[in-house]
């Protein structure tokens, strides 16, 4: 199966850009079960759509309020959520306290290997 | 009459066994539970003509695995070519041909059904739900009634979960050694959270249900000391269901009637007990289970008891293990000793922790503090038994009634 791995940091964090990846990050995301990744500016950049009964309403920022934002995703392979989460678990492992990572199954896509 | 009540205590005891091993075969939850639930059916039509099987499981998973295909392939011509299916019906796991004829071939996949029913990315309840949906064979309105919600919302509930299992990827599968006590761990809470929704005295028996789920668990794993302890623990508390009611009122364990206690039962779970013991280590259901003997003697030994709810304590970190300690302490160095120890918990959400609190103050004379807190306990209630008694005890503590400071002789 194919897992994206969803990254969300904390409304504070927003200096990421002038930071690095952490190294144990980067050597992760070499990994060959990562297929994919991208990491995303943090969301003050963000301009959000919304559908309004068939009118489409342009805002700035993220879509949904809330302390955290979505900072990066992750694309991985793993043979049942009990593998997602193990790798999900690991990567959490590596970020700075106040980050969440939500695992939510891919349906489908057309992904690049490693 | 009578056939069909066999015919039902046949399906009860069966419904786990064949949808564990339909799940296995078709490899979901919805789809396995359809399939099983006609060839039930058929065999309602059919058994009481014919005569039960030799194998019944091999039958009903035979029929039921037949059923599912034919429907799958019907569904295929419909929707056109999808890959899903091919490969549910082509190239999934196929059962021995020999299904019908020979009860060793059927694997027992019970154990991998409820590692799937109670996996930690499924919420609390809707672990409960599924367990006793797929394993206990319960209805969907059973399930609502035993936990107080509608029928939609439970409905919901279940089709939210078995949707996630498929969805996700939910493993259908024993977890492997370095994972098994924390998911051990979250399959018997999750027996116990049923068999303490039962406690209360509910219309639908889930205590039974409870004691029947761990009865399977102990066969499955009779290596683990906490699935035995498990069991201990429930049949020495259920041992005293016949004295906990009279006239539909709850009797507190001190004014039952001993000779109602179920002795062969008492037996059981203190045989149980031991042969976890035997196995050397020590679990919250084994110091629970230690615990529920203590209390079944005459007279109780307080101290141990507060002992063992304080390893208890440790152990989980449980302030219900906290607030059982306290009532221990109450009878070692009066109520207001347990009292002390009750302040310093944060359980106001918690119906027994009222109760508990407002026995407490009633044996120590404070009855205006005593009936606030058996107010608050009724207003958490949630079977008839236990409003009845907090009811009454709420009468004796109004301010009206004059009242002797210290143990009501009960």
């Amino acid at each position: 199966m194919q897992y994206a791995l969803l990254a969300y940091n904390p409304a504070e964090d927003t200096d990421r850009a002038a930071r690095p990846i952490p190294g144990a990050l980067a050597t992760m995301l070499d990994r060959p079960e990562v297929t994919g990744w991208a990491r995303l500016h943090a969301d003050g950049s963000a301009t959000t759509l919304r559908n309004d009964e068939g009118r489409v309403l342009l805002t700035d920022g993220p879509f949904i309020d809330s302390k955290e934002y979505l900072a990066g995703l992750i694309l991985i392979e793993a043979d049942d959520l009990d593998g997602a989460l193990a790798t999900a678990r690991e990567l959490l492992g590596t970020t700075r306290p106040g980050t969440a990572i939500e695992v939510r199954p891919i349906l489908d896509g057309r992904l690049r290997g490693a | 009459m009578g056939a069909s009540v066999a015919l039902d205590a046949v399906f009860r005891d069966q419904w786990g066994r064949v949808l564990a091993t339909l799940v296995g075969i078709l490899g979901d939850i919805e789809l396995a539970e359809d399939a099983a639930a006609e060839a039930f059916a058929v065999a309602a039509e059919r058994w009481p003509g014919d005569g039960e099987p030799a194998n019944p499981t091999g039958w009903l998973v035979t029929t039921a695995r037949n059923r599912a295909i034919d429907d799958l392939r019907r569904r295929q011509v419909l929707a056109g070519k999808t890959k899903l299916l091919i490969r549910d019906t082509e190239t999934g796991p196929q059962p021995p041909e020999a299904l019908m004829d020979d009860a060793a071939t059927i694997p027992d996949e019970r154990l991998e059904l409820v590692f799937t029913c109670c996996h930690p990315a499924l919420a609390l309840d809707a672990q409960v739900a599924l367990t006793l949906r797929t394993l206990g064979g319960l209805s969907t309105d059973e399930i609502a009634l035993a936990f107080l919600v509608p029928f939609e919302t439970m409905s919901k509930r279940l089709t939210r979960a078995k949707h996630k299992i498929r969805d996700a990827g939910i493993p259908f599968a024993v977890p492997p050694d370095h994972q098994l006590p924390d998911r051990l761990a979250a399959v018997l809470a999750v027996v116990y959270l049923i068999f303490n929704q039962g406690w209360g005295g509910g219309r639908v028996d889930l205590t039974a249900e409870a004691i029947h789920l761990a009865r399977a668990l102990a066969d499955l794993m009779p290596d683990e000391p906490e699935v035995l302890a498990l069991l201990a623990l429930m049949l020495l508390h259920d041992a005293r269901k016949g004295a906990r009611l009279r006239d539909g009122r709850i009797v507190p364990l001190d004014d039952q009637d001993r000779s109602l206690w179920d002795i062969r039962q008492i037996d059981e779970g203190r045989s149980l007990l031991r042969r976890a013991m035997a196995r050397g280590r020590s679990g919250p259901y084994l110091v629970q289970g230690a615990i529920a003997d203590l209390h079944l003697q005459e007279p109780r030994d307080w101290r141990q008891i507060a002992a063992l709810y304080q390893t208890l304590a440790r152990q989980t970190r449980s302030p219900i293990a906290e607030m059982n300690r306290a009532i221990a302490v109450a009878e070692i160095d009066g109520p207001e000793a347990g009292l002390a120890v009750l302040d310093r918990l944060d359980l106001g959400h918690y119906r027994y922790f009222h109760s508990t609190r407002a026995e407490l103050l009633r044996r120590a004379g404070r009855d205006a503090e005593a009936h606030d807190a058996y107010g608050r306990a009724l207003d958490l209630a949630q079977t008839e038994p236990e409003q009845r008694f907090l009811a009454e005890r709420l009468a004796e503590t109004a301010p009206s009634v004059r009242s002797e400071p210290g143990r009501a002789g009960g």
